[in-house]
């Protein structure tokens, strides 16, 4: 049973990090980054790794998609002040 | 490759590359020697780890552990399976195997780490962290959610604590446990225009707590002359105050990660304007 929920996390995962590349716009790069970061830490779950588990979610799903995300309306921000 | 090539072209080589490092790994794949089959559920699990530690202690028993001429490591020692809440005065008494060995025996590994994200903070203040702009006027947040956020900063607070004081118990310990606190501080920063943490705070915090590491380190090195050496009695596994100096370090690890990582949220934020512009 664990095997076909794991088998549909991984496709997920590779689904969102495809759309992640191939995206036009930055944030939902961004977003579904922050959603292989959660699929990603799902898996490590399943592989018995749970503190790696953990470390992923909070660091990858949370901190750094936010930091991401500010980083990114720095750059915009920037960007229109140049063209005025 | 010149910046005239046709676009196909360049698709076609960059194809062409992947599909060469997918047929090479696939060769290297099935080239690679193969052991004897493992059950992939034994082999992530705990039962796996502890027959491999049952077969080398009957090994080492029997004395085939060892190539003649070697004595072995701790053979009058019995092996006993470790009972959680009853074994105690273990040689480390982390209930994580991956625990001990990144705090207690790879210590000075983790020390590095430390060193590398205070590092790495340090850049990204000092590329950010300008002279603060005028403020225009942004529109506030609402009550909702600056009431929630304080609520929720409290409980989110709370549990980055226990991550990091019961990391000698469950899985976790210091690194996410500082990441959790620093994502409740980033909503508190959501949660209210120009909300400013006290930065000597922060800093003084930060640095006292890297130096409890180091004191820690440099204890073991005077008592049991060894540097991040275990020098407290390790208790019975699974009491809270057991596994000797680990708790203390992941205390004083969440500590530094929790205050360096609020600092780079902190420096991310808010709006500065460049010096050197």
């Amino acid at each position: 049973m664990i095997i076909y929920v794991a088998t549909l996390v991984v496709i997920v995962v590779i689904a969102l990090a495809l759309i992640a590349v191939f995206s036009k716009k930055l944030l939902s790069s961004i977003i579904s980054m922050g959603f292989v970061s959660l699929g990603v830490s799902g898996l490590f779950f399943f592989l018995q790794a749970p503190d790696v588990a953990i470390t992923e979610a909070a660091i990858g799903a949370g901190l750094s998609t936010a930091i991401f995300v500010i980083a990114l309306k720095k750059v915009k921000k920037g960007e229109s002040a140049d063209e005025e | 490759m010149r910046n005239d090539t046709p676009e196909l072209v360049k698709k076609i080589t960059a194809l062409f590359v992947v599909a060469i490092l997918l047929a090479g790994f696939f060769v290297a794949f099935k080239e690679m020697p193969k052991g004897p089959s493992v059950n992939v559920n034994q082999r992530v699990s705990r039962l796996y780890v502890l027959k491999n530690v049952q077969t080398a202690t009957k090994l080492m028993k029997s004395g085939n552990f060892f190539t003649k001429g070697m004595k072995p490591l701790r053979s009058d020692v019995p092996y006993t399976p470790i009972v959680f809440g009853k074994s105690s005065n273990l040689e480390d008494g982390a209930a994580n195997v991956v625990t001990s060995i990144v705090v207690d025996y790879r210590g000075f590994d983790t020390l590095g780490e430390v060193t590398v994200l205070f590092l790495a903070a340090t850049g990204v203040a000092m590329l950010l962290f300008g002279k603060e702009k005028k403020r225009k006027k942004k529109t506030e947040p609402s009550l909702i959610m600056y009431v929630g956020t304080r609520i929720a900063f409290a409980v989110i607070f709370l549990f980055g604590i226990y991550i990091f004081v019961h990391g000698h118990l469950t899985p976790g310990g210091g690194f996410p446990g500082g990441a959790v606190i620093a994502s409740g501080i980033l909503g508190l920063f959501l949660g209210k225009n120009g909300y400013e943490p006290n930065h000597l705070g922060l800093k003084v915090f930060e640095s006292l707590s890297g130096m409890a590491f180091v004191i820690i380190g440099l204890t073991g090195l005077f008592s049991v002359k060894s540097f991040l050496a275990n020098f407290l009695p390790t208790g019975t596994i699974g009491d809270l105050y057991s596994a000797g100096f680990i708790a203390l370090i992941y205390i004083a690890i969440g500590m530094k990660v929790g205050a360096e990582l609020s600092a780079v949220v902190n420096s991310m934020i808010v709006d500065t304007e460049e010096e050197w512009s």
